[in-house]
């Protein structure tokens, strides 16, 4: 399978989907593979070889038309000492969240996170995707504000910002080097797509997010490589004229956002993410079920052209594999029509 | 009473200043004003608008945590008196989050709205085993139990704490409530919650709709 996408860098997501004659598909999806490769999701977090071999076997069992590899929210927290919790199939968790000031932040500025052996895993694995898969290759970086909650606390963070802005502020500046720093080294390992994971910004108002999150994602993203998507968990349907602004060319958001309503707000440069429900459908559902909610979304943006079909988050471990492959035939049945692809008829289609 | 006094406390609350809602409760409390008045007429109003402009997306969790801070001030002055008083509450809640989730902002939420509404509430903190909900259920003897996971790997541990009530025959005893980011009323009714609810101001809104059923029905 080594064939090199060539010419990827140059091109911005929206090209990517407009090049494509058909709606691109891909589900955010990691942990599943791990059942694929009889794994726990303790072993693939710490074992890059089986990690990326989990990763082929869903490519190869449900032909995405992007791979991402596996969603870990803990990796740069840990990577900078904080303590983490590792359980056998769940996904890591901080277990502590130690600075309470900017004089707390110095023992964690001597630290190159690139030195920390987990981080260096995930490289190795995008370095392996990257080598190995024909198709778009995707890594996560955590964003600066969901770090900055991580080392302060989620609550400690949230008040921060109205009582200690200051606070908030030199501990994003010092999130902002890490993330940039593990960023840069997934570009490096060959990383197509890096998206950023921010999801502690949806609990923030519009204007917080103008002062706290939209401008170090700005930072983030500027003079990046590869194609730079921002993704953000729970409703954050007041947020996406603000993440708009941020230079990401795709927001991938969740399930409670609709789509439909949204899209008029975006940038048609900027590609629209999701955002088919990962719990709701896509674990507690039929196979039924996901073809009809697969089928609501792809109506109700037929007239946007800026749409990647997703799913609202990262699958569960335990999603059934024939919901997967519901998703990815009712995805792909589905043919695109809309401006530049007039070619088919519709009344043909059906 | 004054309203005009409650009413600076209430705003205070609800910019979320802490030293001005004490101090005003000390101040009332001086005056000989009961300390349920105080509470009820003062504090939990201003929380209930709170959660109102919560629910209605007027204000987000940080306004949200730093008013329910300044409630806090003014709720630790009262509380030992209205302990010695025997206050009638609200209600009473243990509340806590699973066994392997260590999520605890909309836990907290919960727990600060119904502080707010006048409820007693017995916070088991994150990573709550089974054997310590049915335990707290047992000595507390609360009206709701609540629940809350964040991750799906962690909510089946909601199942196995409500049939670990219903082996220990508690189960009667308490109304359990479950929420959380990957919970739905579809899972609450399959798991035999008594309640689901998508945000923490809703959730007082349905722990009172139930009370209300359960006197209601005793009334009959």
């Amino acid at each position: 399978m080594r064939r090199p996408v060539a010419g990827m860098r140059q091109e911005k997501l929206i090209d990517l989907v407009r090049r494509s004659p058909q709606r691109l598909v891909f589900p955010l999806m990691g942990y599943p593979g791990a059942r694929l490769t009889g794994s726990t999701l303790r072993q693939n977090g710490f074992n890059a070889e089986l990690h990326f071999m989990s990763i082929c076997k869903l490519v190869e069992r449900f032909s995405p038309d992007a791979a991402f590899f596996m969603m870990d929210l803990s990796l740069e927290a840990g990577a900078l000492g904080l303590p983490v919790r590792y359980p056998i199939n769940e996904s890591p968790t901080v277990e502590e969240h130690p600075v309470k000031s900017l004089a707390d932040l110095d023992q964690f500025k001597v630290l190159d996170p690139l030195n920390d052996a987990r981080i260096r895993s995930f490289i190795r694995v995008m370095e392996l995707m990257s080598k190995n898969l024909d198709i778009p290759r995707g890594g996560y970086v955590t964003g600066p504000f969901t770090l900055a909650g991580l080392m302060m606390g989620a609550s400690e963070l949230a008040m921060a910002t109205i009582i200690d802005s200051g606070l908030v502020h030199g501990v994003l500046e010092f999130s902002l080097g890490v993330c940039k720093r593990y960023a840069r080294a997934l570009a490096e390992a060959g990383a197509d797509i890096v998206a950023i994971l921010e999801p502690t910004a949806a609990f923030l108002s519009d204007g917080a997010f103008r002062t706290f999150c939209g401008p170090y994602i700005r930072h983030l993203i500027e003079d990046m490589d590869p194609m730079m998507v921002l993704h953000i968990c729970g409703n954050t349907s007041h947020l996406v004229k603000e993440m708009c602004k941020t230079g990401a060319q795709g927001l991938s958001l969740d399930a409670p956002v609709d789509f439909p309503s949204i899209a008029g707000d975006v940038d048609p440069d900027v590609v629209l993410i999701g955002n088919i429900d990962p719990v709701g459908i896509m674990v507690q559902g039929t196979p039924h079920d996901v073809r009809r909610a697969v089928k609501d979304l792809i109506d109700g943006m037929a007239s946007h052209q800026n749409f990647i079909l997703s799913t609202g988050c990262d699958l569960p471990l335990e999603t059934p594999f024939e919901n997967i492959e519901a998703f990815m035939e009712e995805g792909r049945r589905c043919v695109r029509v809309c401006d530049g692809h007039a070619t088919l008829d519709p009344a043909m289609m059906a | 009473m004054p309203s005009e006094e409650f009413k600076e406390m209430q705003d205070a609350l609800e910019a979320g200043n802490a030293t001005v809602v004490r101090t005003l409760t000390e101040k009332a409390l001086e005056r000989g004003v009961d300390p349920q008045v105080i509470l009820n007429e003062g504090l939990i109003p201003a929380m209930g608008r709170v959660g109102e402009k919560f629910k209605r997306n007027e204000v987000y969790v940080p306004e949200v945590l730093v008013a329910a801070r300044a409630m806090y001030a003014g709720l630790d002055v009262l509380r030992p008196l209205l302990a010695k008083s025997g206050a009638k509450r609200a209600g009473k809640m243990v509340i806590g989050t699973v066994k392997g989730d260590l999520h605890d902002i909309g836990k907290n939420l919960v727990r600060m709205m119904f502080e707010g509404a006048g409820f007693e509430v017995v916070d088991l903190g994150t990573d709550v085993s089974e054997k310590r909900f049915v335990e707290a259920v047992r000595s507390e003897n609360p009206d709701f139990l609540g629940m809350s996971a964040l991750l799906t790997t962690t909510m089946p541990a909601m199942k196995t704490t409500i049939d670990a009530l219903k082996e220990a025959g508690l189960r009667e005893s308490v109304k359990v409530l479950v929420g959380g980011a990957p919970i739905t009323h579809r899972y609450a009714r399959d798991i035999g919650a008594d309640g689901y609810a998508p945000d923490a101001s809703s959730a007082v809104d349905l722990a009172k709709e139930l009370l209300g059923q359960a006197s209601s029905s005793a009334a009959s």
